[in-house]
């Protein structure tokens, strides 16, 4: 039983740190930027995709995983410069009616491209397998590494914004823009970095999620709406919001899933628990989401200043 | 004596290491007009933002006819008598003169959960605003768009929806801010003949103004009062003189 | 009386609208019928948010839900033998007011972004909700068991009283939607979007206005959906998909927002473009976020604003 409970945890944790990644991103942009982003999840696809294409086209792992992070922040950058320089200046609901038309763009071209049905690519052999756990439970060593991994770029996160000149730039220009542009600081360049930062982080998320989740066109809106959540919950334009956010909301979505039906069917009858069960674990997030909202609107952890 | 209607107990706000209000102490009698005056920056505003609800202070009490008001929010300090005016015009601009004033006075003229007729053709609602907009000397463009109006119009405007709800207590933010000679006499002219039927707080640049209209005068440097008499008390305080109107004599 | 351009236009279009089935008669198609009825259908949808969106200046992307639960209202009552139509319509309309209701509550203290995000959050929640109810198709949706049934008065199964019946809603929503914006209470929702402070300091807090107008609009999206559920003969989870908030939400900004005309000329414009990309290409959405980046860059009036007289709808 514990055993179960620690895998399912675990998966929590790596849930949540996939959703910080993404959370991260477009936190960053929105704050710095005041840009809403919808189309933040066709470049977690684009990391996706880009990743078994290079896979299959290098056979190698390793080059897969660059081809990926390179192009979507090429991708990311692109779009900055032809579509969303000028939505800067605009009010958020053109930006969502934009980057929306963005989303049906690039889910028709990853379909034109790649077709509509999932994809799979192998993982090498290192990265098969499982890890012994203590009491007697093992774990996949591929989603130990997400974990890792997606812990490292967390911290390397909190570094570069709290502790380098970059970061202090961007917490900078997040709370007086036309002040750092008088600073001399080449503000259009700025941004674009920053976007293709956040975009590479996507990309990150995207092929990290590859041998996981199903990879298809669409697949960016799913988990993009639970980034939202994260976002709500955690305050916007915060990065410690959005971790704490993300590993909330991650945990509780794997856990309501995992636990919610079994854990119902003490209490009521098989019949109700399982239809029930799936309904509510599937709510979870959002019943969280509104809570936070009733109790706290502005987040748990909101951006100073906001 | 009389309570005063005001009472404002050391009240302070902060913006991060800025001391905007630095425990501000004030009485201010009903009929009165008593002016604030300081130096740019001084937290004039956000003064008087935090007395009509706008900004809820860090510390301090305000209380209003005897009632603690201080963390009231701003419409239902509305509703207890307060009005203002803004620093910086903030008006309905893709509405009407008339339009805007009608506002003012439909929120103090009954419940707003009405759903079929229209706000227009209540003559409840539109009379009053007229005559408010005739009072301050907006009768010809009532029918004007509130966006086309010219600035002074627009400083009239804002003047006018403060009047609309009848307040015991007007909060006015600069009234004459931009406004020509001709106009800004106009208005003081005004707002004099407001004298003595409303309590006002007036905040303003313009010394002509303010000593031709304050009954008292306080005078506010980096948050804090240095000074709070009659116009002459004033004029002859050498720490006023230095710290302010040192400049202004000038200008 | 001299009418503005605009309602000239509009009485024009509703005329149009009135003489699609005698003309699809005529030709021989009766496809345009049943295209113009999804048409003004989708323009109701439209119509209620405009209310809340033009008007009221609240970006919800979660309207869609009010389709499925107005289409879920009629279709689980349909599937349980209940084929009332004022029932299976008053459960529409009140659910979907009731919905709207408990998540206006929480959403409406928080404006701008975090609004996008929180209705369109919401609104997955409810779809996901439909996915996961198997006993009424799940992901896959069911077939409507009947028409709701309006003890006589009108027939939905005929093709023409249904169109008309929709055309007759639809002209009624849009006057009541103009009554409304006109009234006190539409008032108090035009000033609060223009300029809410200064709407608070004359004395109106705009929460419960805002909570008001989010319930009437999420009803009349809720007579939207029994009408599409009748219309389709099918029930699905797709209904709530968010996308189709985005359709609904593009409407109402394509065709203009705050006039009475726009969200019409929206879903005309949008649905017809979507008939043709469709019936050109597979990836048909492909042009179609194209054209919808292009249409937010460059124009920014919606078509509604091409019209003389390009004012705020008084």
């Amino acid at each position: 039983m514990t055993a179960l409970v620690l895998e399912q945890a675990l998966n929590g944790l790596q849930f949540g740190v996939m959703l910080f990644l993404l959370a991260a991103g477009l936190t960053l942009v929105f704050g710095i930027m005041n840009l809403v982003n919808l189309a933040h999840g066709s470049l977690y696809m684009v990391g996706a995709y880009l990743w078994v294409a290079g896979m299959q086209w290098t056979g190698s792992y390793l080059l897969g995983v660059l081809i990926a992070l390179a192009g979507t922040l090429v991708v990311g950058m692109v779009v900055e410069v032809v579509a969303l320089r000028t939505l800067y200046e605009r009010d958020h609901l053109d930006q969502v009616l934009a980057t929306f038309g963005l989303i049906l763009f690039f889910n028709e071209l990853i379909a034109i491209l790649w077709g509509r049905s999932a994809l799979y690519a192998a993982l090498p052999g290192w990265l098969r397998g499982h890890i012994d756990l203590f009491g007697g439970a093992v774990y996949p060593v591929y989603r130990a590494a997400v974990i890792a991994v997606g812990l490292a770029v967390a911290g390397a996160l909190w570094y570069v914004v709290a502790r380098t000149r970059l970061g202090m730039l961007i917490r900078a220009g997040a709370s007086n823009r036309t002040m750092v542009a008088a600073l001399g600081v080449n503000i259009r360049l700025l941004y674009t970095i920053v976007f293709g930062f956040g975009a590479a982080l996507a990309g990150l998320a995207g092929l990290m999620a590859g041998p996981i989740y199903a990879v298809q066109p669409g697949m960016g809106e799913l988990i993009l709406i639970q980034v939202f959540v994260v976002i709500v919950i955690g305050g916007i334009g915060s990065i410690r919001g959005a971790f704490l956010g993300a590993l909330i909301v991650g945990m509780v979505d794997t856990m309501g899933r995992a636990f919610l039906k079994p854990m119902l069917g003490t209490v009521v009858s098989p019949t109700v628990a399982d239809a029930a069960g799936p309904a509510i674990a599937s709510m979870l997030i959002y019943l969280l989401m509104a809570v936070v909202l009733a109790v706290r609107p502005e987040g748990l952890l909101p951006a100073r200043g906001s | 004596m009389a309570e005063a209607l005001l009472e404002i107990r050391g009240l302070a706000k902060a913006f991060g290491a800025l001391r905007a209000t630095d425990g501000v102490d004030l009485d201010v009698r009903e009929g009165e007009t008593h002016a604030v005056i300081g130096p740019n920056g001084a937290g004039k505003t956000t003064l008087i933002s935090q007395l009509s609800g706008n900004l809820l202070p860090d510390a301090g009490r305000i209380r209003f006819a005897g009632e603690d008001i201080t963390t009231l929010p701003a419409p239902a300090r509305s509703h207890k008598g307060l009005a203002r005016s803004f620093q910086i015009t903030s008006i309905y601009r893709e509405f009407t003169a008339l339009d805007n004033v009608a506002l003012a006075v439909q929120a103090h003229a009954g419940h707003s959960f009405r759903f079929w007729r229209p706000a227009r053709a209540e003559r409840r609602l539109r009379e009053p605003a007229r005559a408010i907009l005739e009072e301050v000397g907006l009768g010809a463009r009532a029918d004007v768009t509130a966006a086309n109006l010219a600035h002074g119009e627009q400083r009239q405007l804002e003047i006018a929806m403060a009047l609309a709800s009848r307040p015991r207590l007007m909060l006015l933010d600069e009234p004459v801010a931009g406004m020509g000679i001709d106009e800004s006499q106009r208005m003081i002219r005004f707002l004099a003949g407001l004298k003595g039927q409303r309590t006002i707080i007036l905040v303003e640049h313009d010394m002509d103004a303010v000593f031709t209209l304050a009954d008292r005068i306080s005078v506010l440097v980096y948050g804090r009062i240095i000074a709070s008499g009659t116009p002459e008390e004033i004029r002859a305080n050498p720490e006023v003189r230095s710290a302010y109107l040192g400049e202004e004599a000038a200008g | 009386m001299r009418l503005p351009p605009r309602t000239i236009a509009l009485c024009a279009a509703l005329a149009c609208l009135a003489a699609v089935p005698p003309l699809a008669a005529l030709l021989d198609q009766p496809f345009y019928l049943d295209l113009f009825r999804r048409i003004m259908i989708f323009a109701i949808a439209a119509i209620s948010l405009n209310l809340i969106l033009g008007y009221g200046g609240m970006v919800s992307f979660g309207h869609a839900a009010y389709l499925g639960i107005g289409g879920y209202a009629v279709g689980i009552l349909a599937f349980h033998g209940v084929h009332s139509g004022w029932l299976q319509w008053g459960l529409a309309i009140g659910g979907s007011a009731l919905v709207a209701a408990a998540i206006g509550a929480v959403s409406i203290r928080t404006s701008g972004i975090y609004f996008i995000m929180i209705t369109l959050a919401f609104t997955q929640m409810l779809y996901y909700l439909g996915i996961s109810l198997e006993a009424y198709g799940g992901d896959d949706g069911m077939r409507l068991a009947a028409r709701s049934d309006f003890s006589g008065l009108i027939d939905l199964a005929d093709p023409w009283s249904f169109y008309y019946f929709v055309l007759a809603i639809m002209t009624a929503f849009i006057y009541i939607t103009h009554r409304i914006v006109n009234s006190r209470f539409g008032m108090v929702i035009r000033a609060a979007r223009s300029n809410e402070p200064r709407t608070r300091a004359i004395g109106f807090s705009p929460y419960p206005y805002r909570l008001a107008a989010f319930t009437i609009a999420g009803a009349m999206c809720g007579v939207a959906g029994a009408l599409l559920v009748n219309h389709t003969v099918y029930l699905t989870p797709e209904f709530m998909h968010w996308t189709r908030s985005g359709e609904i939400l593009f409407m109402v900004i394509l065709g203009g927002m705050a006039t009475s005309a726009g969200p019409v000329l929206g879903a005309v414009a949008l649905l017809i473009l979507e008939d043709l990309l469709t019936g050109w290409t597979q990836h048909w959405q492909l042009y179609l976020g194209l054209l919808l980046v292009l249409s937010v860059v460059f124009f920014r009036r919606g078509l509604a604003g091409l019209l003389p007289g390009s004012r705020d709808d008084g």
